[in-house]
């Protein structure tokens, strides 16, 4: 292989990873911004997302209906558990969050695997993402480019969302001070319901997208929180953008640090974390608190 | 963190099915005690399950014989959750409380390594049905362990002696970061330059790893024609996919040490033209496996896969050692199995004293779609013999 | 005084009544509970909420771990010298995650305590790897004494560390220095301003802690035989932070008591049903929803505050 081949499938490769990554980073990054709060629970709700993808493929044979189906699904569950669970939490400290999010990650995982069993399960994408382009010579998956571009129509919908709708003045608005906002008169319970709806939803579509990839299977929420929480702590905790750029530079230190130097596959994510963190604590672009 | 299916089903059929058993019998018939600390959750929850539903079928089988040497036997399984510790704790439980003094399970090498160790101080023997380490009948056994199944080195072994008689010139090699993935590919490399072949690299992705393409991009770029893999769980499921998206498998031919149908089941097409060593397959020949998987349909509506036909020969075993020594006493025991002889579903197992081995045949399957077979199925494509497949006592590697 | 006395002296005649099985499980359950009391000296005092303290563990494991096999170290020495050498280490570390605050200071040693996993699978001669270390003994002291390689033995070695980090770490608080931890707790900034070096305090807190910890890891290896790389992960960082809070941050006691908690009922439940994941789950909920001061706390409310 030639390098300038090696160099856009490796790039393009990063860029698909980093697609993923980012679904689940940047939901988890709302959550914080607005409510302070750890959601350990993020791995186990992007799983929910692959279980859920794989019953909507199964029962409609449409992979397109999954990505619509799963988000409604796990954003309104996590909807759900703010309201009936996390709501009467405010006011006390981080360890009550963090003790029922991981409660409730046990919670998600057994009942996932009551339901859907101990077997991995294959999700298929639709027969026109299955095939292969050849980008200079080289295969490459039609799924992967998908990844990258759903990656960022996601990030562009978000960030304008932010932007310009009602809803993300006041998500925004109130990650800077929830009280102002509360005294303007606008309800911020409703504001934290909202995004951590919204934030569940996101690791939802982040699960399907995944599926094809891994197959929905047990091990997929331990194994997405750590990375996720190492994207958000570089990107700095409740900032969007922050949490697309620590996508994008995890994935690409861990495609192109693995290739070079594959025993130190493992450790390139956290030297990253640890090197971010000692120079500017609150990570990239975080405050610090 | 979690994993498993059905316990409620499956616990209550299997106190309903025990309690009149226990019933039957007369107060005298002390119940031959096993317990069985296996990952039902966790990594390795998918192996630990069929270890438990193996052990449950032959149990119910020879309970409903009237029992082993006419006393039930009771089971005692414990989730490990494929945590070393927590397997350690959970083995000395059911030692300690529950009086047990055989042990089935220990899913992951891992977790059989942590226990053996404290196997003479509980006076018990463990007759393993899965751990593929070498080091168990090598520079890590104990006289209480016994190991029925086929272990890493052997699988590997039947791969390798495949390899010499086909085309393959130029070997890549990928393993799970841990014990089990580099001994066998050091196994693997060995047996390749042995045969005068060529082996370019290997390369170890972490356990938990999801992206496989730069993994993928180095197996392309080697200009291997094979690739052999060590991989197991969601790490197998996650490469196979990703592989068959980036069409490795019409450059490179994918080569596995174990073929198991959960995967198959898990990646679908990609899994096709997989070839691989087999320790067990329901299409394995023989009267014995003929009847067992029809038996097993019977009871459980689909044919067993890897680990049940290997839990069912491990129990086989201990059975004829337990029915050689009149019982279950270690001291006794231990010098019954170590003479134990039988002809299970693989065919002819012996178990070996100087390393508690058993000495058993190597099967090479490739995964093909077979009429009247939703799914693709592993067939039979080459069988050596044991001597050839078992390496030399208390040895991992071979001299030939 | 007297209560303390009291239970110290119940715990030491558990032998003489438990059988071994739960010995054994007590035994870990103090161990652990010695972790979970570490750990208690940073959230409940300082509120420096660690994410990383399986390191302090793992370390401690991997110490005593290699004393035991490569030396001919007594058993209790290898133990103490393993927290020693955790708390000396922890000075640098404590350095580092000072620097922040908050969340930022979770985040960090969670950093650390993940890139140390990250080192410990790839530092094979010390680690072992991926297997760990297996078969650490209980190394016999000089003049041939081995009281501690019995069950009983060893648990009341573990019992006498938990005790005398208990006795060390309930004067460390009530003393000047505890004081200042709770100034940093309340309002770092006034403490500042009374003129006191919180980051110095900070340090401090963090070594001690760490010590400790390493103690608990050091007592782990030779009590299960092996150490392997799950002693180093986040998970275990996230448990022990849960039987804290379920036990009652902020008391000492109560973190024991939740850490005794924590191991039984994940025993208890994962012996009678493979769903025990599910009502572990549905605890801690409950915990937080109705029991917000922990078990020492519900004890400290239903029994009056004499017992303290």
């Amino acid at each position: 292989m030639d390098f300038l081949p090696f160099l856009v499938t490796q790039c393009l490769n990063a860029l698909s990873q980093a697609a993923l990554l980012f679904f689940l980073g940047c939901g988890l990054t709302l959550i914080f911004g607005i409510m302070r709060i750890v959601n350990f629970a993020h791995g186990a709700f992007f799983m929910l997302g692959a279980y859920v993808g794989y019953s909507t493929v199964h029962w409609t044979g449409n992979f397109w209906a999954a990505l619509i189906v799963a988000p409604i699904l796990v954003g309104a569950f996590g909807a759900a558990f703010e309201l009936g669970i996390l709501r009467q939490l405010y006011g006390r400290d981080g360890h009550a969050f963090l003790m029922v999010t991981f409660g409730l990650t046990l919670i998600m995982g057994e009942v996932i695997r009551l339901i859907w069993g101990v077997e991995a399960l294959q999700v298929k994408p639709p027969d026109s993402l299955s095939d292969i382009v050849f980008i200079l010579d080289e295969p490459f998956p039609v799924y992967r480019l998908f990844l990258v571009g759903a990656g960022i129509v996601v990030a562009v919908v978000i960030w304008q969302f932010l932007e310009r709708t009602r809803l993300g003045l006041l998500i925004r608005a109130t990650s800077q001070n929830a009280e102002m906002v509360h005294a303007l008169g606008t309800d911020v319970r409703l504001v934290r319901s909202a995004v951590f709806g919204i934030g569940c939803g996101l690791a939802g579509i982040g699960g399907v997208m995944a599926a094809p990839l891994v197959t929905a299977s047990l091990g997929m929420a331990p194994n997405a929180v750590i990375d996720t929480f190492v994207i958000v702590i570089i990107g700095g905790m409740g900032s969007f953008l922050g949490s697309l750029i620590g996508a994008v530079l995890v994935a690409f230190v861990q495609v192109f640090g693995t290739y070079y130097f594959p025993d130190f596959a493992l450790a390139f994510m956290y030297l990253i974390m640890v090197t971010v963190l000692v120079v500017r604590p609150g990570g990239l672009l975080g405050k610090e608190a | 963190m979690t994993g498993t299916s059905g316990f409620s089903r499956r616990t209550l059929l299997g106190a309903t099915l025990a309690s009149p058993v226990v019933l039957r019998h007369a107060l005298g018939d002390e119940p031959i005690k096993i317990g069985m600390p296996c990952a039902l959750t966790g990594p390795g929850g998918e192996v630990g399950e069929q270890m438990r539903r193996g052990a449950e079928f032959w149990i119910k089988f020879v309970n409903a014989k009237g029992g082993l040497l006419g006393r039930p036997i009771k089971l005692y399984a414990q989730d490990t959750g494929g945590d070393p510790a927590t397997a350690v704790r959970k083995a000395q439980d059911v030692v300690e409380r529950d009086g047990c003094r055989l042990l089935f399970g220990m899913t992951l090498s891992s977790e059989a390594l942590a226990v053996v160790p404290k196997l003479a101080e509980w006076n018990a023997i463990f007759m393993s049905s899965d751990n593929g380490d070498g080091r168990l009948t090598g520079e890590s056994f104990v006289p209480n362990f016994f190991r029925a199944n086929t272990s890493g080195p052997m699988g590997t072994r039947a791969v390798a002696l495949y390899l010499r008689q086909a085309d393959f010139k130029n070997f890549y090699a990928i393993g799970m970061d841990y014990a089990w993935g580099r001994n066998s590919i050091g196994v693997f490399k060995d047996e390749v330059k042995k045969s005068g072949k060529n082996f370019i690299a290997d390369v170890y992705s972490p356990i938990g790893t999801k992206d496989f393409s730069t993994y993928i991009t180095k197996i392309r770029q080697s200009g291997a024609d094979a690739c052999y893999i060590v991989m197991q769980g969601d790490d197998n499921n996650a490469f196979l996919s990703q592989a068959r998206q980036y069409r490795l498998g019409d450059k490179v031919q994918l080569l596995t040490e174990i073929v198991d149908l959960n995967s198959i089941h898990a990646v679908g097409d990609a899994a096709i033209g997989l070839i691989g060593g087999s320790r067990y397959t329901f299409t394995f020949p023989g009267e014995a496996n003929a009847q067992f998987v029809a038996a097993w349909k019977k009871e459980y509506g689909n044919v067993p896969d890897v680990f049940e036909g290997e839990q069912w020969q491990a129990c086989q075993v201990l059975q004829a050692g337990i029915e050689k020594a009149g019982g279950i006493d270690a001291d006794k025991l231990r010098p019954a199995l170590e003479t134990v002889e039988i002809d299970s579903i693989k065919g002819r197992v012996t178990m070996r004293a100087c390393d508690h081995q058993g000495v058993q045949k190597g099967f090479m399957v490739k995964v093909v779609q077979k009429e009247g077979f939703k799914e693709p199925i592993p067939d039979l494509i080459a069988t050596f013999p044991a001597d050839q497949v078992t390496p030399a006592c208390r040895q991992m590697t071979y001299d030939s | 005084m007297r209560f303390l006395i009291a239970v110290a002296a119940l715990l030491a005649l558990l032998p003489f009544g438990l059988p071994p099985y739960a010995m054994t499980l007590l035994t870990e359950a103090l161990i652990l509970g010695l972790f979970a009391m570490s750990l208690d000296l940073m959230v409940g005092y300082a509120r420096l909420i660690s994410f990383g303290h399986a390191a302090a563990y793992g370390f401690g494991a991997y110490a005593s771990g290699n004393f035991l096999l490569h030396t001919s170290m007594p058993l209790p020495c290898a133990v103490l010298l393993a927290g020693l050498l955790g708390g000396l280490v922890a000075i640098g570390v404590g350095w580092v995650c000072t620097q922040a605050t908050g969340v930022s200071f979770s985040m960090l040693t969670l950093a650390y305590a993940q890139l140390l996993y990250a080192v410990a699978f790839k530092w094979t001669p010390v680690t072992g790897a991926s297997d760990g270390l297996a078969g650490i003994p209980r190394n016999p002291g000089p003049f041939g004494v081995t009281w501690w390689s019995t069950k009983a033995g060893f648990y009341y070695l573990t019992l006498a560390c938990l005790l005398g980090t208990f006795v060390f770490c309930r004067e460390l608080v009530r003393s000047p220095f505890g004081a200042v931890l709770r100034g940093i707790r309340e309002n770092e900034a006034k403490t500042i301003a009374l003129g006191y070096n919180t980051r110095r305090y900070k340090i401090a807190i963090v070594a001690i802690s760490f010590g400790f910890a390493g103690l608990a890891g050091a007592l782990y290896a030779p009590f299960a035989g092996f150490a392997n790389t799950e002693l180093l992960f986040w998970l275990l960082s996230g448990q022990v932070l849960i039987m804290v809070i379920v036990g009652g941050a902020g008391t000492l006691i109560g973190p024991v008591l939740g850490a005794v908690f924590f191991l039984y009922m994940q025993q208890q439940l994962s012996s009678y049903t493979d769903s025990w994941a599910l009502f572990f789950g549905v605890i801690f909920v409950l915990f937080v929803l109705f029991m917000p001061e922990g078990i020492w706390g519900l004890i400290l409310s239903r029994f009056g505050k004499k017992a303290a």
